[in-house]
């Protein structure tokens, strides 16, 4: 019998974590619609076969909502965290090749942003720019770059002393060449995993400012506007309105989690022959 | 070795002893006692303390002050009757109010209460008060002990409605830290107060009215699935409550319902957009006053309140609904075919997708309610639901209250509103003198301006009853369906309370706009069976 490798394992468990996590995303868009419509004649249903997820006070289907809240979280936690992610590495690369002064104004601002408490931040941002769902990804992008930013110029600090890199610079290639030829190899790794275990960060942040109310705007089917939601009718006995949209919640954040582990497993040079 | 023992042991007693204790909990004492646990709402507690020149009793949700007395109170059919004061009396202008009260009033410090008291309580809400409207008053004056002279700036007809509300403080007890340690006259005394969490009364020995049958009155501030649980746990004797969960079965309580005039509607502004210092005032799609009745019409209040309310609520067709100055024109029977005639007449016809167009536009607006609050979202969602069926979209859109009052200016938004007092008529539907239009949502009608105006000039209160209905429609003109109708108004929310099995509450007259104070209005005539 053929046993399948770790590598292999990892290979399989990424693809289902992005098909199901692709799948959720495209079918919350296409939910959209249904997941606003509401209809007083079939309120406050337990789970069933016709309604999975049961219905809500205003009998709305909570599986459209929930696919729909999913999808929006992930969608702007992708998007928050991307733009995030690029920022450290802007951040990152600066402070290491641009020397001394923009090292420590760099360091200090990583610093700064680290100091404050993290969902603070995040409200503060989110309130500032007038809540909603601009409010969201702008706070979520703002406070998620800087322990990638810190682990990629620390990476670079090291690539710098390293002999390849030395012997280039000896042999005469231009800075920009060898950033681009022999730095950004090493560096692509880091990043893309850095990536996408900052996406569940960013999921459950966009839940839990929406959940405090700071967030998207309640008529929206978002996970955060559920959850909270639900917690007025958890002592009429409707959990169904918070438990399945919750588990749903923690399944995600965790395939992502699993996606990038095993992506990591994949990417690292250390790791490709397990 | 021992202490353990018999630490283990009295561990075992006193977990016994809470087993026994919790089905005892549920059954409260005989007709001997005399305490009430009441809850409420968070909101219902006195951010700035018990002191009426900071809104307590006269703030936006009135009530009787407990505390403090009163120069007249309203009845239970909401006409006025006398408390402090003996008599009272208006001059032909109506400039000049003129109140004699009692002299036998002592406050619980065993100071008499004098006109001085009433002089300088008044003084000190207007100049004071931002909570409500005292820009009428010019100056109270203590004429002798028992005489007050009240000089108006302008005819203001509807005065004995805020003298039902403006709790009499103590002059020689007076200072800024007066919320916290209220002295008054009135039925109780505050005893304690645990911010955030309760205040205790206790019945005032020397009232000088009948003596309050229940001696303490616990208030506890939570919100209403806080309160559906201490109900559960039978720890308090009423409990406030919603309508969601009104089909809860509680063992040892019934459900009680109180009609009120808390009523939610929404604003349709009749102007065309306009923008003016960042605001944008008025909407093109419902300056159109054809589609304002057609909206009207197309609404099934009683289907709205099955949906939203499980029945508890009754129909509203205006923000004063059941009051002495409502005037029953305002009835406007659902009827969709005839809403659909308005809209074909204004031009609006059923485009493919069932929604109606004109000039390429699509026929709808957004409808706002404030984030949170979710009887208001499901009227609103319920109001998107039935106007569907009229073909037009509305969009709904939950928001803060920051934003709030300066969208509503340009699209509509659920309210709540519903006062013991005819001045609600005025605030809504009354331009305000420097924007020529009506403050919280575009409107003018100089007719309606002017019925209002010699309402608050008219010299009789009973008089002036009349011109607030001529106010809402005059067979010609008005608010109502024939007239322009810039509000559309949907229902009154009944008040439901959890009551405790045994605990006769007494009567209450119609709830305004509030799910807190009201229901103690008359706690001293509450009885233990």
């Amino acid at each position: 019998m053929k046993t399948i490798n770790q590598r292999q394992r990892a290979k399989i468990l990424l693809a289902a974590a992005v098909l199901f996590l692709a799948a959720v995303a495209v079918a919350g868009v296409f939910c959209h619609d249904a997941a606003m419509e509401t209809d007083f004649s079939r309120k406050n249903l337990a789970p069933s076969l016709a309604y999975p997820f049961g219905t809500d006070w205003l009998g709305r289907n909570m599986f459209y909502r929930t696919l729909t809240g999913l999808s929006m979280s992930i969608l702007i936690g992708v998007c928050a965290a991307g733009v995030s992610a690029v920022m450290a590495l802007v951040l990152g690369l600066a402070a290491a090749t641009l020397g001394k002064k923009a090292d420590s104004v760099i360091s200090f601002l990583i610093d700064m942003v680290m100091g404050i408490p993290h969902i603070l931040l995040l409200l503060l941002i989110s309130f500032a720019m007038g809540k909603g769902l601009k409010g969201v990804i702008v706070g979520v992008a703002l406070t998620h770059w800087t322990s990638l930013a810190r682990l990629i110029r620390g990476e670079v600090m090291q690539l710098k002393q390293s002999e390849y890199i030395q012997i280039a610079r000896k042999l005469g290639h231009s800075n920009f060449h060898i950033a681009r030829k022999h730095m950004l190899v090493h560096l692509f790794p880091q990043f893309v995993v850095g990536l996408v275990l900052m996406f569940p960060h960013a999921i459950l942040h966009e839940s839990s400012i929406t959940f405090l109310g700071f967030g998207l705007s309640t008529e929206q089917p978002a996970i955060g506007v559920i959850l909270s939601e639900s917690m007025k009718y958890l002592i009429m006995g409707k959990w169904w309105l918070a438990l399945f949209p919750g588990i749903m919640l923690v399944l995600t954040v965790v395939l992502f989690d699993m996606g990038g582990t095993a992506l990591r497993r994949i990417l690292d040079p250390n790791s490709v022959h397990k | 070795m021992k202490i353990k023992k018999i630490t283990s042991l009295l561990c075992a007693f006193a977990m016994a002893a809470s087993l026994f204790a919790l089905p005892a909990a549920n059954v409260k004492a005989d007709s001997s006692d005399k305490s009430v646990v009441v809850t409420m709402p968070t909101t219902s507690e006195p951010e700035s303390g018990f002191d009426p020149a900071f809104g307590w009793g006269a703030g936006e949700h009135v009530h009787e002050p407990l505390i403090q007395s009163t120069l007249v109170r309203t009845t239970k059919d909401l006409t006025i009757e006398n408390d402090l004061a003996t008599e009272y009396s208006s001059s032909e202008d109506g400039l000049t109010w003129t109140v004699k009260i009692r002299d036998d009033v002592k406050f619980t410090d065993g100071e008499p209460l004098t006109a001085q008291d009433v002089a300088f309580t008044y003084n000190n809400c207007r100049d004071l008060s931002t909570v409500n409207d005292f820009t009428m008053l010019k100056e109270a004056k203590a004429v002798d002990d028992t005489t007050i002279e009240f000089t108006m700036n302008e005819p203001y007809s509807i005065w004995p409605y805020t003298m039902a509300i403006v709790g009499i403080v103590p002059e020689h007890a007076y200072d800024e830290n007066y919320g916290q340690n209220p002295i008054g006259s009135g039925r109780y005394i505050m005893k304690q107060w645990d911010k955030g969490q309760q205040v205790i009364f206790e019945a005032n020995p020397d009232y000088y009215g009948e003596a309050p049958k229940i001696q303490k009155l616990t208030i506890l501030f939570m919100e209403e699935d806080a309160a559906l649980a201490a109900a559960m746990a039978g720890q308090v004797d009423v409990a406030h409550t919603a309508a969601a969960y009104s089909d809860q079965e509680l063992d040892g309580y019934s459900l009680m319902q109180v009609e009120t005039v808390d009523n939610r509607g929404f604003n349709l502004p009749v102007t065309e957009p306009e923008e003016k210092d960042g605001i944008t005032y008025g909407n093109k799609f419902t300056s159109d006053v054809n589609v304002r009745r057609a909206i009207n019409l197309a609404i099934d209040r009683e289907e709205m309140i099955e949906n939203v309310l499980n029945g508890y609520g009754t129909v509203a067709y205006s923000v004063c609904d059941k009051m002495p100055w409502y005037n029953d024109e305002a009835v406007t029977e659902y009827d969709l075919e005839e809403a659909k005639k308005l809209m074909d007449e204004a031009g609006w016809v059923e485009g493919k997708d069932g929604i109606r167009e004109k000039d390429g536009e699509k026929a709808g607006f957004t409808l706002m309610f404030n984030n949170g609050d979710s009887v208001r979202q499901a009227l609103a969602e319920d109001t998107a639901n039935q106007l569907k069926e009229l073909g037009v979209e509305v969009k709904t859109e939950g928001v803060g209250w920051d934003t709030a009052y300066d969208r509503a200016q340009s699209d509509a938004l659920v309210w709540g509103w519903g006062a013991h007092t005819p001045m609600e008529l005025y605030n809504i539907y009354h331009t305000m003198n420097d924007t020529g239009l009506a403050q919280y949502s575009p409107y003018a009608n100089g007719t309606v301006d002017n019925y209002m105006d010699e309402a608050l000039k008219s010299d009789n209160l009973e008089d002036s009853y009349d011109l607030w209905k001529k106010a809402q429609w005059d067979g010609t003109t008005g608010i109502t369906q024939e007239g322009d109708i810039p509000w559309i108004w949907l229902c009154n929310i009944d008040h439901l309370y959890f009551v405790r099995e045994g605990l006769k509450v007494a009567d209450q007259k119609i709830h305004p706009h509030g799910h807190g104070w009201s229901i103690v209005n008359n706690i001293d005539e509450w009885e233990w069976e």
